[in-house]
């Protein structure tokens, strides 16, 4: 009878949480995997069947396979760049800077997290202008001649990595330094006994102990990636009078498709395509980092 | 005893909460009384702000009690926002629409029809000239009050077309290209300082399919032509759309007039760094409050240009909306169209202005408003899918413009354009409106 009533109580108590969790993050995503199979223009009535008609549709869209391209290079990009730079500024900010320090550089290391997205990407816009920006000029020092960086199709596609880099790299940092502390001591010691020095204490050891936290930070980095908008769209907005070119990546395709080009359904398809996509990295992910049960 | 004890609390809790009830009841019904009191309008052009907020204190005699919130943002992030709100039921009481994005809820029914007051209004040719007043009607349904368009001409840098030699401005489409070419200056080190001519060449949206028809209609060309069973023919990839494309690369990448990097539109000719480009009547009053020191003037085009009449659209029923009706004609008035041009600078589409006083105060509206007998006109398809046709088009120019291996290979071209045509042919496809 008690332990019925207890059941009960912690149904009834976790109810309200799961009910939340339900209605505002399963349901959006089984609604989306449905409207993917259905044609509808957001403001009729009619939604009409059409099976796998927009998928089949999306294999031959040009417009779609630019975006899936542009926000996959991106996304691996800066997964390639933040997990191994963050792993080792975290490593001399544990190792090697002293606390008081380690504290200065931890909280700089950061702040590009906090700092708003928007300014930071007009920012960097500025930075990376083709007639004014410093870059150019920092280039011209060297005798370079100044780069499209923002109107090149390469060149901003990269402007774009090193913006979601240069956020991301904050978080990771963090994250890796809390790995970092938690890692057993005597493990370095032994390994110093052993003959190793720092840098082999590093490969050797402490990367291999942090692979839970490289698979946390590779996922987050990577979900992260896929889902890049506001800095693609801040740095070649279509403002008329300062043009640049339109990074086109997926969730701005699902956003045009849905709202302006009013297929719902066929943006749903688009980001049914974008979860599949993101599922099999993350799985992918999983298969290669997770540690592996003693035998 | 005890029972009392309880009895009384229970009736003072009953009491305070019977209280508090009243309270928030008398609150939110004072609220809902304020706000019925404001109307909100959603416009996608920043500056057209102080007009609405021109026209609403000009109801305060009629409407005192009436306080009317203007939210202007950005065009393609107001599109998105219509396009949640009217689905949702959650738009503004008016709407400021482009025709060409108004069709869509036109056709679906999402819109208020005008009461008879308004249809009689817009219907009346002393008010509005036919092709206005039909813009904002469908199915014999009046939606929309007419507003403005936009409304394309030349605006030229007087001083650097003297500085050039160049006594007049281009006339005709050859003008425009070698114009250009002796208009552009350069650095010690060869680099552009200054372009010939402002084209529209990067950025999203469908500007710079718009643009380019603007251009191809020099020509005598269309990107698309409306048939007699209302469907639609692509004539992209015709000599007209080949000579534009070749003119566009011949700016870019045979001349060096323009590059695809550098500064343009309005914000680049108010700084100086462009002699001329082609835009719609809002640069002069934007030249006015950013760039009042500058010598410019503003000419026809060769052939004719583009019209994309706007309108104010109403949602809803009831008193509100009767309000925002009342709004929508005021703005349509002749002293408010007038007020709209002298200060914000968009072409009013009411008939019969006096534009006089403004054309001795800002003589650069001749362009405008003084047109050849033969001037033509040509409106953007009023199709439902005009924004995925345009920005399609838009983008693979955007990569055409930027590829220098185009320049001189009019084969070349040819298949990019065909390449184009089909592109956007497939979306008419799509929508059941292309002629087969």
């Amino acid at each position: 009878m008690l332990e019925r009533r207890r059941w009960l109580f912690a149904v009834a108590a976790l109810t309200p949480t799961l009910a939340i969790f339900a209605w505002v993050r399963l349901y959006p995503i089984i609604e989306t995997l449905r409207l993917s199979l259905f044609k509808w223009d957001l403001i009729s009535k009619k939604q009409p069947f059409i099976g796998f008609a927009n998928f089949s549709q999306l294999a031959g869209d040009q417009r779609f396979q630019q975006a899936l391209l542009n926000t996959t290079v991106i996304a691996f990009g800066v997964l390639i760049i933040t997990v191994p730079l963050g792993m080792a500024i975290a490593g001399l900010i544990h190792y090697r800077m002293g606390s008081r320090l380690a504290s200065i550089f931890e909280t700089t290391t950061f702040i590009p997290y906090v700092v708003s997205l928007v300014p930071a990407a007009m920012a960097w816009k500025w930075i990376f202008d083709a007639r004014l920006g410093p870059l150019n000029a920092f280039l011209g020092l060297f005798g370079i001649s100044p780069l499209p960086w923002l109107f090149d199709p390469m060149l901003s596609v990269v402007c774009v990595i090193v913006l979601c880099s240069w956020q991301a790299l904050g978080y990771a940092v963090l994250i890796y330094i809390v790995g970092f502390r938690n890692l057993p001591v005597s493990l370095f010691e032994a390994a110093r006994l052993d003959g190793a020095s720092g840098l082999q204490a590093f490969w050797h050891v402490a990367i291999p102990l942090l692979k839970p936290i490289t698979l946390y930070v590779s996922v987050v980095t990577l979900v992260s990636g896929f889902n890049v908008y506001a800095q693609a769209y801040v740095l070649a907005s279509d403002s008329q009078g300062a043009p640049g070119r339109q990074v086109r990546v997926l969730v701005m395709d699902i956003l045009d498709n849905a709202f302006r080009n009013y297929k719902v359904g066929y943006a749903a398809s688009e980001a049914v395509v974008m979860l599949a996509i993101v599922l099999l990295l993350t799985l992918v992910q999983f298969s290669l980092l997770r540690e592996r049960g003693a035998k | 005893m005890m029972e009392t004890d309880q009895n009384f609390r229970l009736s003072s809790t009953a009491r305070r909460l019977g209280q508090a009830g009243l309270t928030v009841a008398a609150l939110l019904l004072g609220t809902a009384a304020v706000r019925a009191e404001q109307i909100t309008v959603w416009s996608g052009y920043p500056e057209m702000a102080p007009f609405y907020q021109h026209v609403a204190d000009g109801l305060k005699a009629q409407y005192p009690d009436l306080t009317v919130s203007v939210q202007a943002i950005q065009l393609r992030d107001h599109e998105k926002r219509v396009a949640l709100g009217l689905s949702s039921n959650s738009a503004a009481d008016v709407l400021e629409l482009e025709i060409g994005t108004a069709t869509r809820y036109m056709q679906n029914d999402l819109l208020a029809h005008a009461p008879a007051d308004v249809v009689s209004f817009v219907q009346d040719p002393k008010n509005f000239n036919k092709f206005f007043g039909d813009a904002g009607t469908m199915n014999g349904t009046v939606y929309g009050v007419p507003l403005f368009r936009g409304q394309s001409a030349l605006y030229y840098n007087t001083d650097m077309f003297k500085a050039a030699g160049i006594a007049a401005p281009p006339k005709t489409m050859d003008d425009f290209t070698t114009d250009a070419a002796k208009l552009a200056q350069r650095d010690a080190s060869g680099n552009l300082k200054t372009s010939g001519w402002s084209l529209r060449l990067s950025g999203g949206g469908q500007g710079i399919a718009e643009k380019f028809w603007i251009n191809m209609f020099q020509y005598g060309g269309n990107v698309a032509v409306e048939q007699p069973n209302g469907k639609w023919k692509m004539t992209l990839d015709t000599p007209e759309g080949i000579k534009t494309l070749s003119q566009y690369l011949q700016v870019v990448w045979g001349d060096k007039a323009d590059s695809v990097e550098f500064p343009a539109d309005s914000d680049a000719f108010e700084r100086g760094q462009t002699a001329m480009f082609i835009r719609e009547s809002w640069v002069i009053g934007d030249i006015a409050q950013k760039a009042p020191n500058l010598h410019y003037a503003t000419s026809t085009l060769p052939m004719g240009s583009i019209v994309s009449p706007v309108d104010l659209f109403v949602t809803g029923q009831g008193k509100k909306a009767d309000e925002a009706w009342a709004f929508a004609k005021a703005a349509a008035s002749p002293e408010n169209q007038l007020w709209m041009l002298d200060h914000v600078g968009w072409l009013p589409n009411r008939a019969g202005l006096d534009y006089s006083a403004l054309l001795a105060k800002t003589p650069q509206l001749a362009a405008f408003v003084q047109l050849p007998a033969d001037y033509k006109f040509f409106s953007l398809p009023n199709i439902a899918p005009e924004d995925e046709f345009m920005t399609g088009i838009a983008d693979r120019l955007t990569n055409a413009f930027a590829d220098s291996s185009l320049q001189g290979h009019p084969d070349k071209i040819e298949n990019v354009l065909k390449q184009t045509s089909d592109a956007a042919a497939d979306v008419l496809k799509q929508n059941d409106l292309l002629d087969e």
